[in-house]
């Protein structure tokens, strides 16, 4: 508790919300060591720290799923040792939580995701009395602004919306006298940036009238552009609460390294410009299958190459085809490998063969062994690495292992530990060491740096143009166009599943991609959304 | 811990110390769960299991014949056929799937073995080959219908569990199947060697080779990842649907090794479901998950669950409890080991059920 403005200072009784003291032990891992956080009322709180700073688990103590070991929670005028706090004490008290799952169920309507939180009004009989609840639910979303009819159902709302509907669900039985307080742990991370802009701005109004609420994020532009307070973790420990004033980004990072900051926070690296006779390793031609309607693109040796898009421009749909996932439905991928293996059928095992990586999209549900060791999660693509007669090669894999969690910084005592005690970030760096250990030939990054704080980002951007000189083809979908232009050569822009247009040079700035990705494509409202899972 | 969140790469000195000691540490197949906790943790059932065969060694009423040599042969013969069905029991559950089917197959191996050379005068060799084969014939469906039609596991096999009980009483007519086989059978079955029964060495080089093949080989360790999250695994270029499947085929291929086993052990074959095999097996499958790599089943818990189970229930026995002893304490001891496994929160449980 050292920087900038006191803390104690503004110490006001009105606090909506105060802990102090904080600590919390799992195992050797000390995740929170006396952290304090003071909110505001009717203001935006940011908490914002490194990953496995504790932030998350700041949460999870305030949601009662972990109970902490020592500390005080005090909210609005009640207060409880640590020690006894509850996730009822919580709820009671005015907390509601909105996780990133949202825990909304896709295939129900909104109204019915609404009854389900708060129970269905019913008439003589036990009767559902779904006029009741629709009229009450269109109230509600049209306090909200969320333009949409109480039926849909939710796996058809746009991604900011469903979150919105989420908010609007934790905060529906918000009454006038009484102070609610919103719990966001990293809102935006999966949201495309003009979606993440929506979501933020409907916060931002929901403030002004006099909702608090405490948001985590790793995107500084976004918690600089709509909070009010910011309180800086590191090691489990509270190292600034910054009151009723924006800093700057660097001063921010400043505090979450304890470092001056330098400059080269965000990647900070100079494109190499690729020789251009270089070899083609990925080859696409007349690509059809999912949103694709005829994707050509060409990536050579040590070119980074970004896409862009809106969501359901099929980002994701390219590079898993290219990854051998889908077959395509018409149209070839050539992957020219390490080598010279080239590899234009077959499925992802031939395309691994190939020299092919794919850090997917969605990092709970299609790259995380969450029981399993951190260990296994960095060896399951190469196992056969360690096969000898005698048995698995473990002391090999043990050292491999040891040596990419250092290399990568992944926060943890020991990679013998379960993947799914890492925090957030600290799980996609696992994911990005699995397959980088590989020196892929062709590197395929879908929303490589979510949940990844923004020390971490600038590393692994160096990690990638380093893969890049040493030969590697890199093709990267982002929905962070900061992220696309720090870290790419080009940039292509996908629109109705085809290739658009293409950024080089002068082009890759944030501005200017952002102009491309939404010209001529519209009104976003109506595209068709990402698979619903 | 004072690990910082500095950048990797330029300060990997101060996150790289817990990991390497570690590393240096020479215990292969350690869970995560270091210090005493975790150590008492994976050895708890070990420790239980001498527990109750001190109890009973020393507890008047079976302490006369309970430490017996004759005793110990005996209870190992005969729990033989459940340690090995247990043993196939894990292989599908590895990947999250359940095989109800594995008792009737033994069942049905055991009958058709017997049938061939009672009604049929097959030669013993082509006989066991037969046994065995439909097991892995059976498996083979089974993983057929769960992997490439996506049917539910537990439904499946429970339906294909019913279906081999009927062709069972189909075939024998109800009857016991009991002259004309080969004695070479029976009497291997009987007979001891180094004064532990012969059956006893068939489980156990089955053990091993279960053992290397989870824990020492890519493919054993892939199924555990698709245990964890399917997804992920067809992500890291792991033949998902084969892998389960050939895990169904494996698991037959036992369970028709245990048919054949049961026929040696028993010298002849009844017209029996085979659930009062796999129940037992199921006990100790669960349990074996809470031991040695608590949250995952595997071949050495799996051995000392079935030793638990066994020796409780002929110390039970022995010391005069009545018939209804042994059930109660499977179903018992199947509960305790699902709601820990579940209370440890670190196995997944089983997907299809
Ligand atoms: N269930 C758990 N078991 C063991 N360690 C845990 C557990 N949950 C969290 N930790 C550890 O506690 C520390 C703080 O984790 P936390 O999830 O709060 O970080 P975070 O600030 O949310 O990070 P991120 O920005 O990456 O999401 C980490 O070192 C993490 O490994
Ligand atoms: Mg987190």
């Amino acid at each position: 508790m050292t920087q900038t403005t006191d803390p104690v200072a503004n110490a006001s009784t009105d606090a909506v919300l105060r802990v102090a003291g904080l600590t919390k032990r799992f195992g050797a891992t000390l995740a929170l060591d006396r952290a304090e956080l003071e909110l505001r009322p009717g203001t935006v709180h940011a908490l914002v720290g490194g990953n496995g700073c504790g932030k998350s688990t700041t949460i999870k103590v305030l949601a009662g799923v972990h109970r902490a070991d020592a500390g005080r929670i005090e909210v609005a005028d009640q207060g409880w040792e640590a020690g006894h706090y509850d996730a009822k004490a919580g709820r009671a008290a005015g907390l509601r939580f909105v996780h990133q799952d949202l825990g909304l169920f896709p295939e129900l309507s909104i109204a019915e995701n609404f009854a389900l939180d708060a129970g269905y009004p019913t008439g003589p009989g036990r009767r559902v009395r779904w006029g009741a609840l629709q009229r009450r639910v269109a109230q509600l979303l049209a306090a909200y602004e969320i333009d949409a009819d109480p039926r849909t159902p939710v796996a058809a709302l746009r991604p900011a919306q469903r979150t919105l509907v989420a908010i609007c669900r934790a905060l529906q039985d918000s009454e006038a006298d009484r102070q609610l307080v919103l719990v966001l742990d990293e809102p935006t991370a999966t949201l495309p940036q003009h979606e993440s802009a929506v979501l933020l701005d409907a916060v931002r109004r929901r403030a002004d009238l006099g909702q608090t609420v405490l948001m985590v994020s790793h995107r500084m532009p976004e918690v600089l552009a709509v909070c009010d307070d910011f309180t800086v973790f590191r090691d489990g420990r509270t190292v600034a609460a910054l009151v009723g004033r924006r800093p700057t980004e660097r001063e921010l990072v400043g505090h979450m390294t304890g470092t001056a900051p330098a400059d080269a926070v965000d990647g900070g690296t100079t494109p190499a410009v690729p020789a251009h006779d270089a070899d083609v390793v990925l080859a696409v031609h007349g690509l059809h299958g999912g949103p694709l309607r005829g994707v050509d693109l060409e990536v050579r040796r040590g070119e980074v190459v970004g896409v862009a898009g809106l969501v359901g421009s099929g980002r994701s749909s390219l590079l898993r085809t290219v990854f051998g996932e889908h077959a395509p439905g018409a149209g070839t991928v050539t992957v020219r490998g390490s080598g010279g293996a080239v590899a234009a059928v077959g499925g992802v095992r031939a395309r691994m063969d190939a020299g092919v990586a794919l850090v997917p999209e969605d990092r709970a549900g299609e790259a995380a062994f969450p029981e399993l060791t951190i260990r296994d999660n960095l060896s399951a693509p190469v196992l056969r690495r360690y096969r000898r007669l005698r048995g698995m090669d473990r002391r090999r894999e043990r050292a491999d292992a040891a040596a990419l969690v250092a290399r990568y910084g992944v926060r943890t005592p020991s990679a013998d530990a379960p993947l799914a005690s890492l925090s957030g970030g600290n799980q996609q760096k696992v994911v990005l060491a699995r397959w980088l250990q590989r020196d892929p030939a062709l590197l395929l990054l879908d929303e490589p740096t979510q949940g990844v704080d923004v020390m971490s980002r600038a590393d692994i951007y160096r990690t990638v143009r380093e893969a890049a000189a040493g030969g590697c083809a890199v093709l990267v979908a982002s929905s962070d166009l900061l992220e696309l232009s720090t870290l790419c050569d080009r940039v292509l822009v996908l629109q109705d599943g085809r290739v658009a247009a293409e950024a080089t040079g002068a082009q890759l700035t944030p501005d200017s991609l952002t102009a491309l990705t939404q010209s001529s494509a519209g009104a976003p409202a109506g595209e068709p959304l990402g698979a619903p899972r | 811990m004072s690990l910082t969140d500095t950048p990797p790469l330029s300060s990997a000195a101060a996150g790289s110390a817990a990991p390497e000691e570690r590393a240096a540490a020479p215990a292969p197949g350690r869970g995560a769960h270091g210090g005493v906790k975790g150590l008492f943790e994976r050895h708890a059932l070990l420790l239980l299991l001498v527990a109750v065969a001190v109890f009973f060694s020393v507890l008047p009423a079976s302490a006369d014949v309970f430490p017996t040599q004759e005793n110990l042969s005996v209870l190992l013969g005969d729990r033989a056929t459940v340690a090995l069905l247990a043993l196939s029991v894990i292989l599908p559950l590895v990947c999250g799937y359940f095989d109800f089917s594995l008792g009737a197959i033994a069942a049905t191996s055991s009958v058709l073995t017997a049938g061939l050379m009672s009604f049929h005068d097959l030669p013993l060799g082509l006989a066991m080959t037969a046994g065995i084969g439909v097991g892995v014939l059976v498996g083979a469906v089974n993983g057929l219908l769960v992997t490439r039609f996506g049917l539910n596991a537990f439904v499946t096999t429970l339906g294909m569990a019913t279906l081999l009980g009927g062709l069972v009483q189909w075939y024998t007519g109800g009857q016991t199947i009991l002259l004309g086989l080969d004695p070479r059978l029976a009497e291997f079955g009987s007979t001891t060697l180094l004064g532990i029964p012969q059956v006893v060495y068939v489980v156990a080089v089955v053990a091993a080779l279960l053992w290397y093949l989870l824990a020492q080989t890519p493919f054993g360790r892939s199924l555990y990842a698709i245990g964890s999250n399917p997804r992920s695994a067809a992500l890291v270029g792991i033949r998902v649907q084969r892998s389960v499947w050939s895990t169904f085929v494996l698991a037959g291929g036992i369970a028709g090794l245990v048919g054949v086993l049961s026929l040696a052990r028993a010298g002849s074959a009844t017209a029996d479901p085979g659930t009062g095999l796999l129940f037992p097996a199921l006990a100790a499958a669960f349990l074996g998950a809470t031991a040695v790599r608590p949250g995952f089943f595997n071949v050495v818990g799996t051995l000392i669950g079935v030793l638990f189970v066994s020796v409780s229930v002929s110390g039970l026995t022995l010391a005069g409890a009545d018939t209804w002893a042994s059930p109660v304490f499977n179903g018992a001891a199947l509960l305790v080991a699902v709601g820990l496994s579940s209370y440890l929160g670190r196995s997944r449980g089983v997907r299809t059920v």
